[in-house]
C-alpha cells in the first residue's frame, strides 16, 4: 500500500499523527529475566524487543552462525574465540516469525540478519571495554517480537540497556534511532522535511537512515542508510537523527535510574555513597 | 580453519605512527587511490579490475527463466560473490566468512537495490519468461579494498554485457543468437561506485580512502559509502567501529562524491574505447573474403 504524504503539506502530520521532530513512544525496562546477567526489554512505537546479555564468560564451542567482533578492532571482526586479548562480543537475532504483518520464514543465515548482527557486534564494541576482559566472551541475544520500523535502532537500545544491566563497564550509552527525508530521491523539491524515527511504511516509501551515537557527543558509531537519497539531504537527516540519538539516551537513563532507585528502596542493592544527593522518595 | 596471520605488534605501531604524520606505507596522500586499471574479456561481460594488488574478476552472464510467482513482470538479476581459498586461506568455500556477506551485502545494496538495473526490461512474457541476469564475483589477489574493487568490477562488467536479442511475434518469442542479430544492452539506468573510507586512531580522526591490506587489519572503523555521478547516495554503511563526528562523516560524503565522479568519466572512457576496438564495421566487414595477411614484398 502506497503511502499517502500528499496531506503532510497540509498540516504538517504524519501518516500516525505525529509531526517531523516527533519519536514515537519509547517503553523500557531492565532486568526483566531474573536468571540473565542482563536483560532489557524496549518498544519504540510497535517495534518490540527483548534482550539477554550473557558474560563475559568463558568462551564456549564457536559456532559457525554467530557473528563477533575481536573487541576493540572494529573492521576485523571473526576474532580467534577465546584467543584474543580483548573479549568478543557475539550477537545472536532471531526474528519472530509473527513480528511482521507477512509470516515469514527465516532462516539464521540470512544475510540481512547476519548483517545486523555484525553491526551491533562492532557497534557494542566500540562502547564496551572488552579489554579488561581477556579470553572471555559477552553474548547477546536479541528476540524481535513486533517489528515496525527501526529495528536496527530498536536493537541497539535493547542491547545498550541490557549491558547496563550486566553491568559490563561501558563508556557511554550507546543509542539509536532512524530519521529520514518527506521528498522521493527523484524528486529535487527544496521544501522537503527532514523526519524523526520512521515507521515500517514511512520506511518503505522514504529514503531513511539509521544513525547510533555514543553519549551527548555527536560522534557517530553506526551509520546505515540502504534508500536512494540525494546527498544535499544528508545533512538535515543526519542532524535530526543525532537529536533523536540525544533523546534516546535521555529516555534510556530515565529508565536505568528509576530502576536504580527501585533497587535501592527494596534493599537489593546498597545504597552508595555519592548517591546521597539523589531523590529518593 | 587456518587463520589470517595477523600484523605483529611493531607493525602495527609502525603504521600507525606513520599514520599520525599523515605518511602512508606506499607513499599515497591520504585520499589517493591506488591505480586502477580495468581490462574486458574477450566475451562481452568480462570485467577484470586492478586495483594495486587487489584483483578481482566479474562476469555477467543471462539466461531464460521463468519469473518469481511473486513478481511476474520482473526479470531476475543476482550477484554471487566468492572468495575462494586462492585468495587467502582463511577463506573457505562453501563457508561464507563475516566479510563475504558483508560485501556481498553491500554489492546486493549498491546496485540491485538502489536500481540501477531496469529488470522490468528484462521480463519478455509476464508471468512466463524472463532474463535472469547473474553476475559472479571472483576475488582472485586480496590486497585491501575489495569492496570498491568489486563494485566497479560488477558496474563494468553490467555496462559492457550484451544479452541475445530477441522478439515477439503471434506469441511466438524467438532467440536470435550472435550471428543473426547483434547483441544488445541491458537497460542501465545509473552507475553506482562504492568509495570506502577507513578510520584510524582512538578517535577516528584520521580518515583515508582505498586502504591496502595491512592498513584494513590496522584501522578501527570503516565506512562505505556509494554514489552515482548525479550526487545521490545509495547506500551508506558504517558498520559500527571507531565513532566518528558527524560533520567528519559529512565530509567524507562531498569527497566521495568527487572520487564516484572520477570513476564514472573513467569507466565511460574505457567502455568507450573497448566499443571502438570490437567495432570492425559489423557483419559486412566480417563477411568480406579478404583477409589481414600482408603480402611480402
Amino acid at each position: 500500500m502506497p503511502l499517502d504524504t500528499s496531506t503532510y503539506g497540509l498540516a504538517l502530520l504524519r501518516v500516525d499523527g505525529r509531526r517531523w521532530n516527533e519519536l514515537r513512544r519509547i517503553y523500557a525496562q531492565i532486568r526483566t529475566q531474573a536468571a540473565a546477567d542482563g536483560s532489557s526489554y524496549l518498544e519504540m512505537g510497535h517495534t518490540k524487543v527483548m534482550c539477554v546479555v550473557t558474560g563475559p564468560s568463558e568462551p564456549g564451542p564457536r559456532r559457525g552462525a554467530g557473528i563477533s567482533s575481536a573487541g576493540g578492532a572494529g573492521g576485523g571482526g571473526g576474532g580467534a574465540g577465546g584467543q584474543s586479548k580483548d573479549a568478543e562480543v557475539v550477537v545472536n537475532i532471531v526474528i519472530a516469525g509473527f513480528s511482521s504483518v507477512d509470516r515469514k520464514r527465516r532462516g539464521r543465515s540470512d544475510k540481512r540478519t547476519l548483517e545486523m548482527q555484525s553491526t551491533l557486534a562492532n557497534t557494542l564494541a566500540a562502547t564496551l571495554h572488552t579489554h579488561l576482559f581477556p579470553h572471555s566472551q559477552i553474548t547477546i541475544s536479541l528476540h524481535v517480537l513486533s517489528q515496525d520500523g527501526s529495528l536496527l535502532a530498536a536493537l541497539i537500545n535493547a542491547a545498550t540497556l541490557a549491558c547496563v544491566d550486566a553491568g559490563i563497564p561501558m563508556t557511554d550509552y550507546v543509542t539509536a534511532c532512524t530519521a529520514g527525508s518527506t521528498s522521493t530521491y527523484a524528486a529535487n523539491d527544496e521544501g522537503a522535511d527532514p523526519l524523526l524515527d520512521l515507521n515500517h511504511q514511512e520506511e518503505q516509501e522514504l529514503p531513511g537512515l539509521t544513525v547510533a551515537t555514543l553519549g551527548e557527543s555527536d560522534r557517530v558509531v553506526a551509520l546505515v542508510c540502504e534508500s536512494r537519497v540525494q546527498i544535499s539531504r544528508l545533512e538535515g537527516m543526519l542532524a535530526v537523527g543525532v537529536d533523536g540519538c540525544k533523546q534516546v539516551r535521555e529516555i534510556l537513563d530515565q529508565v536505568i535510574k528509576a530502576q536504580g532507585q527501585k533497587m535501592i528502596l527494596e534493599g537489593t542493592v546498597d545504597k552508595g555513597t555519592g548517591l546521597n544527593d539523589m531523590d529518593l522518595d | 580453519m587456518p587463520r589470517e596471520a595477523e600484523p605483529s605488534l611493531n607493525e602495527r605501531q609502525f603504521v600507525l605512527q606513520a599514520l599520525q604524520d599523515s605518511i602512508r606505507l606506499d607513499g599515497r596522500e591520504l585520499d589517493q587511490y591506488r591505480p586502477l586499471e580495468l581490462t574486458f574479456g574477450d566475451q562481452y561481460g568480462v570485467a577484470d579490475v586492478t586495483l594495486g594488488k587487489t584483483r578481482v574478476l566479474a562476469k555477467a552472464s543471462a539466461e531464460l527463466t521463468v519469473p518469481y510467482a511473486d513478481r511476474p513482470l520482473d526479470g531476475i538479476f543476482n550477484i554471487a560473490t566468492e572468495l575462494s581459498p586462492m585468495t587467502s586461506p582463511a577463506f573457505e568455500v562453501n563457508r561464507p566468512t563475516e566479510t563475504e556477506v558483508l560485501i556481498s551485502r553491500l554489492l546486493e545494496k549498491t546496485v540491485r537495490r538502489s536500481g540501477a538495473l531496469d529488470t522490468e526490461s528484462l521480463c519478455l512474457v509476464a508471468g512466463q519468461k524472463c532474463w535472469s541476469i547473474r553476475v559472479d564475483v571472483h576475488v582472485l589477489s586480496h590486497d585491501g579494498n575489495l569492496i570498491d574493487a568489486a563494485c566497479f568490477a560488477v558496474v563494468a562488467a553490467l555496462r559492457h554485457f550484451r544479452k541475445p536479442d530477441t522478439s515477439m511475434e503471434g506469441g511466438v518469442l524467438t532467440v536470435y543468437t550472435p550471428a543473426e542479430r547483434e547483441p544488445v544492452p541491458l537497460s542501465w539506468l545509473h552507475s553506482p561506485f562504492c568509495v570506502t573510507w577507513s578510520f584510524f586512531g582512538e578517535e577516528g580522526d584520521i580518515a583515508l580512502l582505498d586502504a591496502t591490506w595491512m592498513e584494513e587489519q590496522v584501522r578501527s572503523g570503516s565506512c562505505t559509502i556509494s554514489l552515482n555521478k548525479h550526487g545521490e547516495i545509495c547506500q551508506i554503511a558504517k558498520l559500527g567501529g571507531v565513532p566518528v563526528e558527524a560533520v567528519s562523516l559529512l565530509q567524507c560524503t562531498n569527497v566521495a562524491l568527487i572520487k564516484a565522479k572520477d570513476m564514472s568519466s573513467k569507466l565511460d572512457k574505457w567502455l568507450a574505447e573497448d566499443a571502438k576496438r570490437r567495432d570492425k564495421g559489423g557483419l559486412l566487414a566480417e563477411l568480406s573474403a579478404e583477409n589481414d595477411r600482408v603480402p611480402d614484398i
